[in-house]
């Protein structure tokens, strides 16, 4: 029994060593951001990113690339979130591997917060300057007070050589340019050295004499008055003048080092310029729609009217920037990332042109693994099981419009 | 050896192993204090002291000395009441600027790469000497409390100053002006710190135009004396040593 219990022990303690070793031994890289485990309906119903671009899907350190798009800011935006009316446009990146040297909704900077405007569509670009070398996903992101960040697609971009070489040069309104990477670093390390070593020095002056016990022997016997000597008021009285001679004359010389200096800035940006999108000349009812659980798919029924002057079709469904290609009808050369591409992804009923003054109900199926891969099929799972998402309509010259659609979904589970 | 015999055999080992003990209490106590202050200071401090960005002139220099003077007070109270010993206040922001030093040149710069000179922390080492000083002098914990709660509140910002001047310069960037601080908080993405979190230059301190950091100074030591007067209960409830008769156990 003793021998059994011996080889017990002996491999629980190998098997926790190699748990550990385990455990410490393989640290693999984190490769997203976690997109996929925002609620569903959050990423369907908030901001609907389209057109995204991103410049470079390799590049240097110190060089520059850019994120540029499009986004919706959804009407139908649901009541479980705040509004967005302080917002934040951010980048999705792990830490800052870029430096973002610019930031512009409609043609404005946008360092700060900003209030969007339900229903309204707006322009976009990030610059993005290369810091650290590695394999990175870069998403648009909009962070939003009250909401939480939402993210949008994000595309693998390579930073190649060394952050060593690594440069932000900035030139300051008194004229000195500076590198933002490693200015000031010297003086702080040296404030706080010269601080710590000041505060060890009293310290020290403490524990340099006998601490703990006798002392407690003094202070239980009446003597605790003895403790503290004429030297030792003599030499706190040294600590707290040179403290504070030390405090204020670095504070007028550093007055003087440094003239001009201004509070921080912040504020909240209001009135961002929207982007026109074409007249809407399609309307959209949508019938009825459901998610089908075992075959991942999502089924419409879409009445269509074309009111405008030339035939369309539809080309593209694009859902929590997913998007559903009719092949037929739209093919994808922007090198949007794969993994949130569906190219045929997009079957229906009837696609034949739809003409001038015609009204057509149709059956869309918009079917992918995405369903699944993005867990945007948990939406059946929301407390409030609606989807929402944008329809690209095309006309015979090419032309594309924009029809947003927002609808109760009814899953199927057989 | 019978439990009423000692455990030294003459007065020179007797103070050996009294000194001994002194390091031994001195190390615990500082690694001790490093861990729970720490962590009391990163959660109620928190983005203050972690970003350039967020070290204002209104509420950094509010929040920051009030939340820090916490360990202090109670540390102080327990050294000098059963020691009389007056480095209570040093020996608690020695612990926290080590482990915050630690932290963000560790984690980061060596984990995530913010520049060190966007996330280094606050300095208060100033005002630690000034309580603990003060105590000494006195002899008076109120008088500590108030003397050198203010006193606290009071050197935070020009003990900072220093350092955080440089970043306060101004500086023009695509139309619009901010500071090299702002500029950081800008250009260092932080995905889950997004810009509206920032907790800076709020307040209705209207009627005095640029000199709102005295006023904020001067309020926080008002507070700093309350939380001092708070936390040195603490330290005096952990200090105490509560004897229970034999027929009570």
């Amino acid at each position: 029994m003793k021998l059994l219990k011996d080889k017990v022990a002996k491999l629980s303690f190998v098997a926790l060593l190699a748990a550990s070793s385990a455990a410490m031994l393989y640290t693999p890289t984190a490769a997203a951001h976690g997109e996929k485990s925002q609620a569903a309906f959050m990423r369907m119903r908030t901001i609907h990113w389209f057109d995204l671009n991103w410049s470079k899907e390799e590049v240097k350190v110190n060089d520059t690339m850019t994120v540029t798009g499009k986004f919706l800011v959804f009407a139908g935006w649901p009541e479980t979130v705040d509004k967005p009316e302080v917002s934040f446009l951010n980048v999705g990146i792990p830490g800052p591997v870029f430096i973002r040297q610019g930031s512009w909704i409609g043609g404005q900077l946008v360092p700060r917060s900003v209030s969007l405007e339900l229903g309204e569509t707006y322009e976009f670009k990030v610059l993005l300057k290369a810091r650290r070398p590695g394999d990175w996903h870069v998403h648009s992101m909009m962070n939003v007070q009250g909401g939480g960040p939402i993210i949008g697609p994000g595309k693998w971009t390579t930073i190649t050589g060394s952050m060593k070489d690594f440069v932000n040069p900035v030139t300051t309104l008194t004229g000195e340019t500076i590198n933002l990477e490693t200015y000031n670093l010297d003086n702080t390390y040296f404030w706080h050295a010269l601080w710590y070593a000041i505060g060890l020095a009293w310290l020290a002056y403490w524990v340099r004499k006998p601490m703990f016990v006798p002392r407690s022997i003094a202070v239980e016997s009446g003597k605790a008055n003895t403790l503290i000597t004429s030297t030792d008021r003599k030499v706190g009285v040294g600590f707290l003048v040179g403290t504070i001679a030390i405090v204020a004359m670095t504070m007028v010389s550093t007055n003087e080092k440094y003239p001009v200096t201004t509070p921080l800035q912040a504020g909240l940006l209001r009135g961002m310029k929207t982007f026109e999108m074409p007249a809407k000349t399609v309307t959209v009812k949508v019938e009825d729609a459901t998610y089908r659980v075992p075959g991942r798919a999502m089924q419409m029924t879409l009445k269509i009217t074309n009111n405008g002057d030339s035939a369309v079709r539809l080309g593209e469904f694009n859902t929590a920037s997913v998007r559903f290609l009719d092949p037929a009808v739209l093919e994808d050369t922007t090198g949007y990332p794969d993994d949130l591409l569906a190219e045929e992804g997009l079957t229906v009923s009837d696609n034949s042109p739809l003409k001038p003054g015609q009204t057509r109900t149709v059956q869309v199926t918009a079917s992918d693994a995405a369903w699944e891969v993005y867990r945007l099929a948990d939406l059946i799972y929301d407390p409030d099981s609606r989807f929402a998402g944008l329809l690209f309509f095309f006309d015979e010259n090419g032309k594309r419009q924009m029809i947003t659609v927002d609808a109760p979904l009814i899953p199927v589970f057989i | 050896m019978s439990a009423s015999q000692s455990a030294v055999r003459s007065r020179a080992e007797a103070v050996k192993v009294s000194r001994t003990f002194d390091w031994m209490i001195l190390f615990t106590l500082f690694f001790v204090v490093l861990g729970g202050y720490h962590i009391h200071y990163m959660l109620t401090g928190g983005d203050w002291d972690f970003w350039t960005d967020w070290k204002d002139r209104r509420l950094w220099v509010t929040v920051a000395p009030i939340v820090s003077i916490t360990f202090p007070a109670a540390v102080q109270a327990c050294l000098w009441y059963r020691y009389r010993l007056p480095y209570g206040a040093v020996v608690c922001i020695l612990g926290l600027l080590l482990g915050e030093w630690v932290n963000r040149y560790l984690n980061f710069w060596g984990w995530t790469y913010f520049p060190v000179n966007f996330v280094f922390p606050s300095q208060l080492v100033p005002g630690a000497i000034a309580l603990d000083v003060i105590l000494m002098l006195s002899g008076s914990m109120t008088l500590t409390a108030v003397a050198g709660g203010m006193a606290w509140g009071l050197l935070f910002y020009p003990g900072n100053w220093p350092v955080i001047a440089p970043l306060h310069v101004p500086v023009e960037y695509n139309g619009m002006m901010m500071t090299l601080a702002d500029l950081q908080g800008y250009h260092y993405v932080r995905t889950g710190t997004p810009e509206y979190i920032r907790m800076v230059e709020k307040g209705t301190l209207r009627t005095f135009g640029k000199d709102v950091a005295p006023v904020s100074a001067f309020f926080s030591g008002f507070v700093s004396i309350i939380i001092y007067f708070l936390w040195h209960f603490f330290g005096r409830w952990f200090a105490s040593t509560a004897f229970v008769e034999g027929e009570n156990v």
